[in-house]
């Protein structure tokens, strides 16, 4: 068994009547780059914060190195670094007063590698951050999110909002980030061809329950897009029962299963169709069929 | 996979060479912004098919035996000319010598496909 890095267990928190988190339970592996994907709403920044320490588990555990991190706040958060969709940073201060600033905080602050990154992304250390671009500030808070090496490091819909060059930084930071040796990344987004470029594990969170934590090429391998032609239009859509979606009218029918490998041709044969394609569901398929299940 | 296809049109074109070294999982995933274990698993599909060998603590070469497709496609020219010559010497006509030659690697593939089945 990988070594975990965070992990979560029935874990339940709500907003009034609403469950923003339904049982969830999911554990990091150390090493993995850990994508997270659901709807606006799904959760996803709820179980982030859970993470962060920012919550209390209402019901369910959460560990993160082992340790809680609303008790342990100071060890865990030293070992973490985060970024959210809107970086909260104080705009009355310049870039380099920042970067001290921040610096204070992280024990493993690497100054050599925080000017690497401060060169890279150009960033004025004269610069007063409310005078920053959208993409500047994105790039700032990498940059304060990244340089102290964090063991983990967690991105809440970093790209929400970017242009595609400050997108490209992001993926590198966490690209570079599992290529050096352990460390791990859980990010979230709602960019599907991002989550399937660059992670190795995926979950989704849908309305605050977990439809799915898996490695990826494992959520890849079992669901399958069948495609199906009637020769006489069926009364009803055909019934499948390993099918999380059943699209299609008249003669053509398209059915999304999660089931592994399953006898296609059997199948259609058992619902008087011809197989026309039995293929790997694409991501979005995927995210869509268990959006509507 | 993405990343198979693209090593192997690579190596097909020439433009990665026979006993070249394929960059590190890390620069490739770097440089790609794709999940090394994504490299990974594209040099280890690629070893099973004796594209690649991993040389062990000095990375992934590709075979000295693999020759580029294009090479390959270069020496069947000559060929197909002098058979094109004679096929033409026996007055056939474009589309009749179209159908001669799909009709022979239809009757190969046949036969190929009678072999696998017997055995």
């Amino acid at each position: 068994m990988p070594e975990t890095v965070a992990a979560v267990s029935h874990l339940t928190r709500s907003f009034g009547a609403k469950k923003a988190l339904n049982e969830v339970s999911l554990s990091v592996p150390k090493g993995a780059v850990f994508g997270l994907v659901g709807e606006n709403g799904a959760g996803k920044s709820t179980l982030i914060k859970h993470l962060l320490g920012l919550w209390r588990a209402e019901t369910g555990s959460v560990r993160v190195f082992g340790l809680d991190p609303v008790s342990d706040t100071v060890a865990v958060l030293g070992r973490i670094g985060y970024l959210s969709e809107e970086p909260d940073l104080p705009g009355w201060m310049r870039v380099g007063e920042l970067l001290r600033y921040t610096q204070a905080f992280y024990p493993r602050w690497d100054t050599a590698y925080a000017e690497q990154l401060r060169d890279r992304f150009a960033l004025d250390p004269e610069a007063r951050i409310k005078s920053l671009s959208k993409g500047q500030r994105a790039r700032l808070g990498l940059l304060a999110a990244e340089a102290h090496r964090p063991d983990l490091l967690i991105l809440d819909e970093p790209s929400s909002g970017l242009d595609p060059i400050v997108r490209r930084d992001i993926l590198e930071a966490i690209i570079r980030s599992v290529t050096d040796e352990g460390r791990t990344v859980l990010f979230s987004s709602h960019l599907l061809d991002e989550v399937d470029r660059v992670s190795d594990h995926l979950a989704m969170l849908h309305r605050g329950t977990l439809r799915f934590c898996a490695p990826l090429e494992d959520i890849k391998a079992r669901h399958r897009r069948i495609s199906l032609h009637f020769e006489r239009p069926p009364a009803e859509p055909p019934n499948v029962s390993a099918a999380i979606r059943v699209d299609g009218a008249g003669r053509e029918w398209t059915v999304i299963c999660d089931a592994g490998r399953i006898h296609a041709a059997a199948l259609a044969q058992h619902l008087g169709a011809t197989l026309v394609e039995d293929t790997a569901a694409s991501l979005d398929e995927i995210f869509v069929a268990h959006a509507a299940h | 996979m993405q990343l198979v296809e693209r090593l192997k049109h690579s190596i097909a074109t020439g433009a990665i060479k026979a006993g070249e070294q394929l960059p590190s999982v890390r620069k490739m995933a770097e440089d790609l912004l794709i999940n090394p274990n994504t490299v990974v698993r594209a040099y280890r599909d690629l070893e099973s098919e004796g594209i690649v060998e991993l040389r062990h603590g000095s990375g992934v070469f590709v075979r000295e035996s693999v020759e580029a497709r294009a090479d390959v496609m270069r020496k069947a020219e000559p060929i197909m000319r002098s058979a094109l010559d004679r096929l033409e010497s026996l007055d056939l006509r474009e589309d009749e010598i179209r159908r001669v030659i799909e009709n022979e690697l239809g009757l190969r593939r046949a036969a190929k496909e009678a072999r696998k089945r017997r055995a």
